[in-house]
């Protein structure tokens, strides 16, 4: 017999929608002000700290968010810091408090902010793994060739974001995402890849994962 | 999908309500499939464009080579993912895009060129295809056409179906196209994923009357062709197609290879390179029941958009080559591709020599990412250049010649 079950995902609203919405506003406004239009240029660490300034009341001073809510940006790499910011942008990764803000980051805005991101150094993790998640955690990342993209110590590299040292909370929403299908994913390999993850390998996953070091 | 007694018990009890399907087998990434267990430490990982593009001024142009007498130039930036180009008849370059969804037209206006988003909101529309004033474009599942549309660039006409319902696959779901003899579009339909036994028209070379919808198989056992066109002299179908992964550094070859008759099949998934059995498949059929690839490229090597060269500008000796842009692939520890090659074929389908055309943009081939840039599709303009895009930088470069 056949039984199927559907799995809603939980939506995860766990903040105050109004509020960030008036702090996007705000921040919209501030942010776009010292906005320059600019033609094409290679990307500028200066420009991106003056324009990441609005992205610090969330993500923390240089991108070292020091809330869950939030992730770490600091350290990640630029290609990925880009690639997101353009699927914010172009509307396919969506959420409350990102959308607005990156609705008009022109590819100079992302490219700057990208530049200016990766070259913060990575703060350690927050956190430890708890002692059973360390083996079963890094042989699911095996398991699953998390490495072969995000590479060998999850570090990150050109597209593909830093998980070692990221938030356990926005881990579980993000593999949680792409398994229901609702996390942007511009070449369907992460949508992919997080199909064989049951949900206790996702616990797993965010256990071991932001306990990673991140150097 | 079965789920075992106890566990659907214990999740419809759930307290919450929070039903969780358990995936009994879930599919691996169609790039990821096919990798054996000792490969799982493997760091090879499939290669991602710049999603803005970069402009010219940032490219390390002058590592780029050509023979003799050739120059190399950006004709075009801004043009993130440009993947196929298609020449109008007024001279409009039109670039298709794979992971992004725009068709963007290149004009130039009294020595002013312009770069334009003239279609968005498309899926997958790698594809672009000019001929008699319409503009074909192949998304993901189908295929459309744009009659007129040099005419209102700034307002491009609605699109006609020509064929719908092609297959939903994960994987190699972008489509070339190339305009026969016979007034009907040729286009691939890729396997679904690495190394799978695909649908009856998946893995394919098809052909669909652009006027009556008709659609027919026209080659299978084709993994994926990126790039095909017919030799003006035999009015033959030749074609790249890209081999499978996994089956480790020099193996099994990417290869160019030409439709002989209608229904004739190429291998895949039983035999790879003509002579190369697959470990899983080649066990259901031999190699001998094949048509052999005229030419093996190297394993890994990605070769996609191909032409035969028909203009005046290039030297008499090029006419009827073959230009063909290698993407480079990524499933090899010491990379080979990103360039453009020529290769001398003659009207009965056998190669005379095969040489580098257009290199450079590979930088150290043990590095990762180990190129600036990686051609995609080659086109030859009206004056007999050719033009070369690059999905990487988003760029379209322009090789002339002049004695």
């Amino acid at each position: 017999m056949t039984l199927r079950l559907q799995f809603h995902p939980q939506a995860g609203k766990r903040k105050t929608a109004a509020g960030a919405r008036a702090l996007a506003a705000v921040f919209a406004v501030a942010f776009f002000a010292v906005a320059a239009p600019r033609t094409a240029a290679a990307a500028d660490i200066k420009a991106g700290e003056q324009k990441a300034q609005v992205c610090a009341a969330c993500h923390g001073p240089g991108g070292k968010s020091a809330n869950p809510m939030y992730p770490i940006l600091a350290g990640q790499p630029a290609q990925f810091i880009a690639t997101a910011l353009f699927e914010f942008r172009e509307g396919k990764r969506k959420n409350e408090q990102m959308s607005p803000l990156a609705a008009k980051l022109t590819n100079a805005d992302l490219n700057d902010l990208a530049a200016y991101f990766s070259a913060q150094p990575a703060p350690p993790p927050l956190r430890q793994t708890s002692a059973p998640n360390l083996t079963a955690g890094r042989d699911l990342t095996v398991k699953n060739a998390c490495i072969a993209c995000h590479g060998a110590k999850l570090l990150g590299q050109q597209q593909m974001p830093r998980i070692a040292g990221q938030f356990q909370d926005y881990l579980r929403t993000q593999l949680t995402n792409f398994k229901a299908g609702t996390r942007a994913d511009m070449d369907g390999t992460m949508s992919s890849a997080a199909q064989g993850l049951s949900p206790q390998d996702i616990d797993v996953l965010a256990d071991y994962l932001s306990g990673l070091p991140t150097q | 999908m079965k789920i075992n007694a106890a566990l659907a018990a214990a999740l419809l009890l759930t307290a919450g309500g929070i039903a969780q399907a358990q995936q009994a087998a879930a599919p691996a990434p169609s790039w990821q499939q096919g990798m054996s267990a000792d490969q799982s430490t493997s760091t090879l990982h499939p290669l991602a464009g710049i999603v803005t593009g970069r402009p010219a001024s940032e490219l390390p142009l002058n590592k780029l080579k050509v023979p003799p007498g050739f120059k190399v130039e950006v004709f075009a930036d801004g043009i993130p993912d440009a993947r196929s180009i298609a020449i109008g008849d007024k001279g409009t370059v039109f670039v298709g895009n794979r992971n992004q969804s725009n068709v963007y037209a290149i004009t130039s206006n009294g020595g002013k060129r312009e770069v334009k988003v003239i279609l968005k909101g498309l899926n997958a529309p790698n594809g672009v295809l000019f001929h008699k004033g319409t503009l074909f474009v192949a998304e993901r599942e189908r295929i459309l056409r744009y009659d007129g549309i040099e005419n209102s660039l700034d307002s491009p006409p609605a699109p006609k179906v020509v064929i719908d319902g092609l297959p939903q696959q994960p994987g190699h779901f972008w489509k070339t196209m190339a305009m026969g003899p016979d007034g009907k579009i040729y286009f691939n339909i890729g396997s679904p994923g690495n190394i799978v036994l695909p649908g009856y028209i998946q893995a394919s070379i098809s052909r669909v009357d652009p006027n009556t919808g008709k659609f027919e198989v026209v080659a299978t056992g084709v993994r994926n062709s990126v790039g095909m066109d017919f030799d003006p002299r035999s009015k033959k179908l030749w074609f790249s197609s890209n081999a499978r992964d996994w089956l480790g550094e020099d193996g099994p070859a990417d290869i160019l290879s030409m439709v002989k008759f209608k229904g004739e099949e190429h291998g895949y998934p039983y035999c790879h390179q003509g002579d190369m059995a697959d470990p899983i498949y080649g066990k259901l059929r031999s190699c001998k029941e094949f048509s052999p690839p005229v030419h093996k490229l190297g394993p890994h090597i990605a070769p996609l958009g191909m032409r035969f060269y028909t203009g005046n500008m290039f030297p008499a000796e090029y006419k009827n080559s073959i230009f063909l842009a290698q993407h480079g692939s990524w499933n090899r520890t010491v990379k080979q591709g990103y360039n453009v090659i020529r290769v001398v074929v003659d009207p009965k389908g056998r190669v005379i020599k095969s040489e580098p055309f257009l290199e450079g943009f590979l930088t150290d081939e043990k590095a990762d990412p180990p190129m600036w840039g990686r051609p995609v599709d080659v086109q030859q303009m009206k004056d007999g250049s050719l033009l070369v895009s690059d999905d990487y930088n988003g760029v379209v470069y322009r090789v002339s010649y002049s004695k």
